[in-house]
């Protein structure tokens, strides 16, 4: 349910970007590979309010109760990430990245989560390792498919 | 004064009571169908006059700007439907003022609106772009609250403000809702009320996110030959300008495509922004109407701080004079719109109690959609009476 973090950069240039982007939009090109990104700092972190009623909405995604810790993280690729944080996780924090399945049913999702670095032993960093992201196709492709056109998707 | 000027007219400008929780029958168009007729009535122009029709909204689908004209019995040789959010009332603008110049049109009514209830919030942020619905939402973001968490608490970082200084914004903003009927948050609101009032995402409390209404907002644009028939003051725009996606997300959210725009904005207006009289910024969130006031120059030496307590709060400078967003409500895309629509009230004299004396030139902004940290799309205008 988890993968490495990757983002996309530019063979051209060297621009690297998240989410993925069809043109590079320093040097037009559109020929990108994907490319790790373990760690960031927490830049800023805030807390969600829950909604009162959990539902589905028509996308799969989930309108959750529960709160949610988020954070903005400076990666180390030089891009900002907008990821979810467990509890714990403070401002200046570096932390691990990684890419958390969708909270939708049965969907390859885009969730990024922020873990404390050197906190390997938790089950979200244990997925992924070789980068391969099995059973991942959106992470391992360097322009991601969007969901819209996964061939499962219903749109209840 | 730069030669410049558009020659093009505000001459009409109307919007409907914003309302919370509306019957069923009343829909999206409902809305932007009474925005239209009001702002047709308040500027002395018959519909059959009318050539020309733009509308912005989120929920309109499946019908588009086409359907709304047939409904509206409109014949029209003009059109445009625009998808940009918070930035969506001046892009209208800027594209009617060139059409009424260019000839393709000589009476444009611009509209936006929305049924906005916590439902139809949510299915609108679900769908907003693919990356909200496939990267964000799955978080869960619920909405761009935490996005915007992030810029005050980095605004706040670059400039010495606490939740003490933000407050100033929406507390300026409630004194100016008072005093107009439409707005959804009337009560004076105090310091502590601010500071005792639920967090939605810290350091964002209630008062810091716009109240969810539902309504509508028109203006209609003319030529000046035209303008100059209705025996009434009328609003100019001496120059208008745009930036869109000008850092591609990678800049820091509130230092802004504002500050690039600014030069050849103010230029083309032949004035400074110390000659402004009022302006209408647009509000989805208190840092947002810092941010843009600075970027355009409307913050001396940004000393933030000063002109939080000083300028807004203690003298009263005039921004969002209806209350803004914040305190009127976002109405859906008619959120940008609806600081055209008070600048037109205010420089035609017709602001009741808020009037602000002696309004002669105006800013107004709008602002938005969120690509995937912070918005994208720019725009401003300065507008001006035309007696």
């Amino acid at each position: 349910m988890s993968a490495p973090f990757a983002v996309s950069e530019c063979r051209v240039c060297g621009y690297v970007a998240y989410p993925p982007r069809i043109l590079c939009p320093v040097c037009a090109a559109s020929d990108w590979k994907r490319r790790l990104t373990e760690n960031g700092i927490v830049t800023e972190l805030t807390v969600r309010r829950p909604v009162s009623k959990r539902r589905q909405l028509p996308s799969g995604n989930w309108l959750d109760q529960e709160e949610t810790r988020l954070a903005a993280v400076q990666s180390d690729a030089g891009v900002r990430i907008v990821a979810r944080v467990p509890a714990g996780v403070e401002i200046g924090d570096r932390v691990k990245l990684t890419q958390m399945a969708s909270t939708a049913i049965a969907l390859p999702g885009q969730v990024v989560e922020a873990r404390p670095a050197g906190d390997g032993g938790s089950a979200a960093a244990a997925g992924g390792g070789d980068g391969a992201a099995a059973g991942d196709g959106a992470a391992a492709d360097p322009i991601v498919a969007p969901l819209s056109d996964y061939p499962g998707r219903t749109a209840s | 004064m730069a030669e410049q000027h558009t020659r093009a007219r505000i001459v009409g400008a109307g919007e409907t009571p914003y309302q919370r929780h509306p019957s069923t029958e009343r829909r999206t168009e409902t809305f932007i169908a009474e925005a239209v007729v009001a702002a047709l009535g308040d500027a002395g122009i018959a519909r059959d006059e009318v050539d020309g029709f733009g509308v912005a909204s989120f929920s309109l689908g499946p019908d588009h700007a086409i359907d709304l004209t047939w409904k509206l019995g409109m014949t029209i040789r003009w059109v445009m439907e625009d998808t940009n959010g918070g930035a969506s009332g001046i892009n209208m603008l800027q594209h009617a003022i060139r059409a009424i110049e260019a000839g393709d049109a000589e009476t444009i009514v611009l509209a936006a609106g929305d049924r906005m209830e916590k439902r139809e919030f949510h299915l609108m942020t679900d769908r907003y772009n693919r990356v909200a619905r496939d990267y964000m939402a799955p978080l869960p973001l619920n909405g761009p609250n935490a996005l915007f968490a992030f810029l005050t608490e980095r605004y706040g970082r670059q400039h010495g403000l606490e939740r003490e200084d933000f407050a100033c914004v929406p507390l300026a903003q409630r004194d100016w809702a008072t005093r107009n009927p439409g707005a959804v948050y009337r009560a004076p609101m105090a310091l502590q009320d601010y500071l005792d009032s639920v967090p939605i995402a810290p350091p964002l409390t209630r008062y810091d996110c716009v109240p969810i209404v539902s309504g509508g907002d028109a203006i209609v644009v003319t030529t000046e030959e035209r303008a100059a028939k209705l025996n009434r003051p009328s609003v100019g725009v001496r120059a208008i300008r745009s930036l869109f996606n000008d850092d591609h997300q990678d800049g820091d959210g509130v230092n802004t495509g504002f500050a690039k725009l600014r030069d050849g904005l103010w230029d083309a207006a032949g004035v400074r922004p110390e000659d402004v009289d009022a302006a209408f910024i647009y509000d989805d969130y208190p840092v947002m109407v810092l941010v843009q006031l600075g970027d355009l120059g409307l913050i001396p030496a940004m000393d933030v701080k000063r002109y939080l307590h000083k300028t807004l709060l203690e003298d009263r400078f005039p921004v969002n004079t209806s209350g803004g967003q914040l305190s009127a409500g976002q109405a859906g895309a008619a959120g940008g719109l609806h600081g055209l629509v008070e600048a037109v009230r205010q420089l035609r004299g017709e602001a009741g109690e808020r009037q602000v004396d002696g309004a002669e030139l105006a800013l107004a902004t709008g602002y938005g959609m969120v690509l995937y940290t912070h918005g994208s799309s720019h725009n401003a205008a300065i507008l001006e009476r035309v007696a």
